[in-house]
């Protein structure tokens, strides 16, 4: 079975419903005193992790909620969230 | 005042034996060799609405019960409410007649944008499992439940009403309006070999009934 993720309202679904959102990057950055390169890194600019990473999905052939997951980009698998973010 | 005419967004290729003309519709009553199911019904003329709001579970409409959780589904009086997410619900009038639209911002009546179609009798679900992944015999959900998923790969909502181990039971589904054609195509064509016909709103009518007791 192809990667498979787990919506919040529909629960476990195959992942080809799915949209992939980037990775979550956090919070939007503060505009006070923002550079334009500060905030065109914040844009643009990925950590493309090796292992598990946390990202953002919609699941756009159900519910359309947009939430975050857990991913193994080396074997591309939802995972459980890692014990040092917990 | 210039009379409208609604159409459909489905068309089945053949003729039907009864029609009823209803608030500006074309209703298909009875299909000659309706046969003895599973069946395909059109109901494009039943009332659908969209309800969101933030304080969606505590609203009532038609004075029912928004269910708690996304999935579940209220079905009495010929009406279906069936909660989508945290802040939306879909209506279904499934009755001959439906109220007026509530005066409340968050209602859209949603009946002439999306196609509505009811596919129900003996293997029913053998046909849908030839065109969706989505588990309808799954023994851990009761009916009526939703589900928002693909259906031969369309964005749908496909309400199980009455499920059996035997795949007999029935679900109603609903998606964009444009899908239409296309829909009906792919379902007729998958349930040909298990004797699929396309049938009246009669049949839909007994069925409902039997199911409200």
């Amino acid at each position: 079975m192809a990667l498979t993720l787990t919506c919040p309202v529909c629960g476990k679904r195959n992942g080809y419903e799915f949209r992939y959102g980037g990775e979550d990057k956090g919070p939007r950055p503060v505009e006070a005193g923002l550079t334009p390169a500060a905030w065109c890194d914040y844009v643009h600019m990925n950590k493309c992790t090796a292992g598990v990473q946390k990202e953002w999905w919609c699941h756009r052939d159900g519910c359309g909620s947009w939430f975050t997951t857990w991913r193994d980009t080396t074997q591309n698998l939802e995972v459980a969230k890692p014990e040092a973010s917990k | 005042m210039t009379e409208i005419k609604r159409e459909s967004p489905v068309q089945f290729k053949v003729s039907p034996l009864k029609v009823e003309a209803r608030d500006n519709w074309t209703v298909a009553l009875e299909y000659d060799e309706e046969g003895q199911g599973p069946w395909l019904v059109d109901l494009a003329h039943k009332t659908r609405w969209d309800l969101q709001d933030r304080k969606v579970g505590e609203l009532t409409p038609c004075d029912l019960a928004v269910p708690e959780a996304p999935g579940e589904c209220t079905f009495a009086d010929n009406t279906l409410i069936n909660r989508m997410n945290r802040t939306q619900a879909s209506i279904f009038h499934l009755g001959a007649e439906a109220p007026g639209l509530p005066d409340f911002s968050g209602y859209t009546d949603v009946t002439e944008s999306t196609v509505f179609l009811a596919l129900f009798g003996p293997k029913a679900f053998f046909i849908a499992e030839k065109l969706t992944a989505l588990d309808f015999l799954d023994p851990a959900k009761k009916a009526p439940f939703l589900y928002q998923g693909p259906f031969c790969h369309v964005p749908c909502q496909i309400v199980t009403l009455e499920k059996a181990a035997d795949g007999s039971g029935g679900f109603l589904l609903t998606c964009s309006r444009g899908y239409g054609d296309s829909m009906v195509h792919a379902i007729l064509e998958a349930g040909s070999a298990l004797g699929l016909r396309p049938a009246g709103e009669n049949r839909f009518n007994t069925w409902i009934q039997g199911l409200q007791g």
